[in-house]
């Protein structure tokens, strides 16, 4: 038995009818790929916190790139963005904007993004402020991977997050001496107001208790955080995750303090002429002698397969001097940016913008503050937080 | 000998049974509750058996989520979100029955403009419409600043209380109770209303033996339509009430994002799905809607 016995005309006819198919769609399918990869070439997904997604920052990018698809959708918490790449996302986005340490900690480790060109973007670093690149110390490890090699995002945005005080009510000084365990003091009851920021919170909280988040606890601090957490729960006026609700009700005198609340809460209602809306950076506390916390983004490139050839452009696009300007004055939120060091970027800030985020004060703010980290014990602690919560009716 | 050729006889056109062709007409409908409704619930049933903190469908299942709601304090959001639920119900029921009343039996042009009105807000976004109720409740809001100018009288703060996310829970779900009310009413026939006046009723024996219960299936309807939906609610408690409750939909929310729990976000979910299908099958258990809308004999 061979080949050629089986072969009659119906086979031969299959094979030859087969054969021009393939040949007729081999173009087609080759074209369908070369579509997508214009596709993507024409298209940049960024998830982000509130402020990248202005139109302010992202049509300047919109005009340099024609016919450009740009989406940019805010989230109001870091693990819930993550959680998007997690559930499958990964092929849909293209950029991810979170505060530093879950960049280095948790996405680098999962290969939910991938590195940048450090050929690219170290001269930017390079120009960027002390805390961000030191000639001494290099890049900050948290752009960087947990060996040093890769560099995992681009820093821009920061400030202080502690909590924010009415000074028309409490001193800063008072507020500055005795820090966040001056939420527990029962004079202040049902006048501050809580920002339901579960991450925030929950560091605050242990602050609060005498002790840094950064470590597992022992049964006798975690007995200590929950009995901050019940008092917080029940001493605060109201609860909110709205932070333009709670300064609102700062302004009115509903309240006089918000536990959880920075630069990035509070900076829009300054830029409105409400001074008295002051975010406080504690002088002292139990976080190696800090009892203050400090965020800054990192922006990372997802580790799409198909990732848009844009993403770095897009990085690259925040650096200019007056995109620089355009995200620290994002309508949302007012933040100052990495880029201030340079003379260029910091001449673009008129006095009442620099006021909005404390800019007189801001460098002793961050020197004193430690670095927003993950918990170890978060699990616990937050179960004990929501359990705190629940309990409040 | 004439031999008469046989013609075939034509064949009858194809019909089809009216089973066959309801099933294909269906067939849309049957895919997209399929792939739209029952997988992502049953997506959600068995993430709830996933270990915690894990965000993959493929192992060991484990009742350990439950257990886990079962040792915490989490029956106090179900119990506050059943609460406010019911409360919502009863509410709307007091509120919009005599207002349903006459827009079925006694306004005429009033009838229609009242639905315009309530329909157009539902243009609105819910979350809108209840920050302008912060506008008007917060301090020296448009309550306050209006006492205190007009008769000063200063009053403090009106939100972040349970009362307020009642008011805001009305206020939001009152459409969802009106329509189906108005609809129940208008079944009621009034030449029934009527001989039983003649008969010497009075207006109380006329609401209890007629108009109640020939409107039945729209207090039922309306009742479960709010209830569903309010036991669910989750802007009015966080927006009005300052979080003064965390209803089970906060909670949820909370394991899905803060906590990074899928698992136990998804028992929760499962757990309350199944309490809200009792209450649902429950209430339908007593009314029988087949019954009341006539359309089979009572035995």
């Amino acid at each position: 038995m061979n080949f050629s016995q089986h072969l009659n005309r119906r086979d031969f006819m299959k094979i030859a009818g087969g054969t021009a198919a393939g040949l007729a769609l081999s173009p087609l399918l080759s074209s369908s790929a070369f579509a997508a990869e214009a596709k993507r070439a024409k298209e940049l997904n960024i998830l982000c916190w509130e402020g990248y997604n202005s139109d302010n920052v992202l049509n300047p990018f919109r005009k340099l790139h024609k016919g450009i698809e740009l989406k940019a959708e805010s989230g109001t918490d870091d693990p819930s963005m993550i959680n998007k790449l997690r559930a499958g996302e990964l092929k849909v986005w293209d950029l991810i904007n979170l505060n530093q340490c879950w960049a280095r900690q948790q996405m680098w480790g999962e290969k939910l993004i991938k590195p940048l060109s450090k050929e690219r973007f170290t001269p930017y670093i390079e120009k960027m402020m002390p805390m961000f690149y030191n000639k001494t110390t290099g890049i900050n490890p948290f752009a960087l991977s947990p060996d040093g090699k890769e560099l995992i995002g681009m820093m821009q945005r920061f400030g202080p997050m502690n909590f924010v005080v009415n000074t028309k009510k409490i001193s800063i000084k008072l507020a500055e001496d005795e820090g966040l365990p001056m939420f527990l003091d029962p004079k202040l009851k049902n006048k501050f107001g809580l920002l339901a920021w579960d991450n925030w919170n929950v560091l605050h909280m242990c602050v609060a208790s005498g002790f840094t988040p950064y470590k597992m606890h022992t049964p006798e601090e975690v007995e200590t955080f929950k009995k901050t957490a019940q008092t917080l729960f029940t001493n605060a006026k109201m609860i909110s995750g709205d932070p333009a609700q709670l300064n609102q009700a700062l302004i009115n005198g509903e309240i006089d303090a918000i536990f959880s609340g920075g630069t990035y809460t509070c900076s829009v209602a300054r830029a409105e002429g409400f001074n008295e809306v002051y975010h406080i950076s504690p002088l002292r506390g139990p976080v190696n002698g800090k009892g203050s916390l400090q965020w800054f983004e990192v922006t990372s490139v997802v580790n799409n397969p198909d990732v848009s050839p844009l993403a770095e452009d897009f990085l690259e696009y925040v650096q200019q001097p007056d995109i620089c300007h355009t995200v620290a004055m994002a309508a949302a939120s007012h933040n100052p940016v990495s880029q201030m060091s340079q003379p260029d970027v910091f001449a673009k800030f008129k006095k009442e913008e620099l006021n909005c985020f404390q800019w007189e004060t801001l460098e002793a703010d961050m020197t004193r503050s430690a670095d927003y980290e993950t918990i170890p014990d978060n699990d616990l602690l937050t179960s004990i937080y929501n359990e705190a919560k629940r309990s409040r009716g | 000998m004439s031999a008469t050729p046989s013609v075939p006889a034509p064949k009858p056109p194809r019909e089809f049974s009216p089973a066959f062709f309801g099933t294909v007409c269906s067939l849309p409908f049957f895919l997209l509750m399929l792939f739209g409704f029952v997988a992502p619930l049953l997506c959600v049933v068995w993430f709830g058996f996933m270990p915690a903190k894990t965000f993959a469908l493929l192992q060991m299942p484990t009742f350990a989520n439950y257990e886990t709601i079962f040792n915490q304090t989490y029956f106090k959001s179900i119990l506050w979100s059943i609460g406010l639920a019911t409360v919502t119900v009863l509410t709307l029921l007091v509120i919009c029955y005599p207002l349903a009343f006459g827009m079925a039996k006694i306004f005429r042009g009033g009838a229609s403009f009242i639905t315009y009105a309530i329909a157009t807000s539902l243009f609105v976004s819910e979350n809108i419409r209840l920050f302008g109720w912060v506008i008007g409740f917060m301090k020296n809001g448009v309550v306050g600043g209006t006492l205190a100018k007009v008769f000063d009288v200063q009053i403090d703060s009106l939100l972040y209380n349970i009362p307020v996310i009642i008011l805001g829970m009305v206020y939001v779900y009152l459409p969802f109770m009106l329509f189906p009310l108005v609809l129940g009413l208008k079944m009621v026939p009034d030449q029934v209303r009527e001989a039983a006046f003649d008969l010497g009723a009075s207006r109380w024996q006329v609401f209890k033996k007629i108009d109640l219960p020939l409107s039945m299936p729209g207090v039922l309807i309306g009742s479960l339509l709010v209830f569903v939906l309010s036991v669910g609610a989750i802007s009015e408690a966080k927006i009005l009430g300052g979080q003064k409750v965390v209803t089970i939909a906060s909670d949820i929310e909370s394991e899905f994002t803060y906590a990074q729990n899928w698992p136990l976000g998804s028992a929760l979910s499962t757990l309350f799905i199944a309490l809200t299908t009792v209450v649902v099958f429950f209430a339908l258990g007593r009314f029988d809607l087949e019954k009341l809308l006539g359309k089979k004999r009572s035995e």
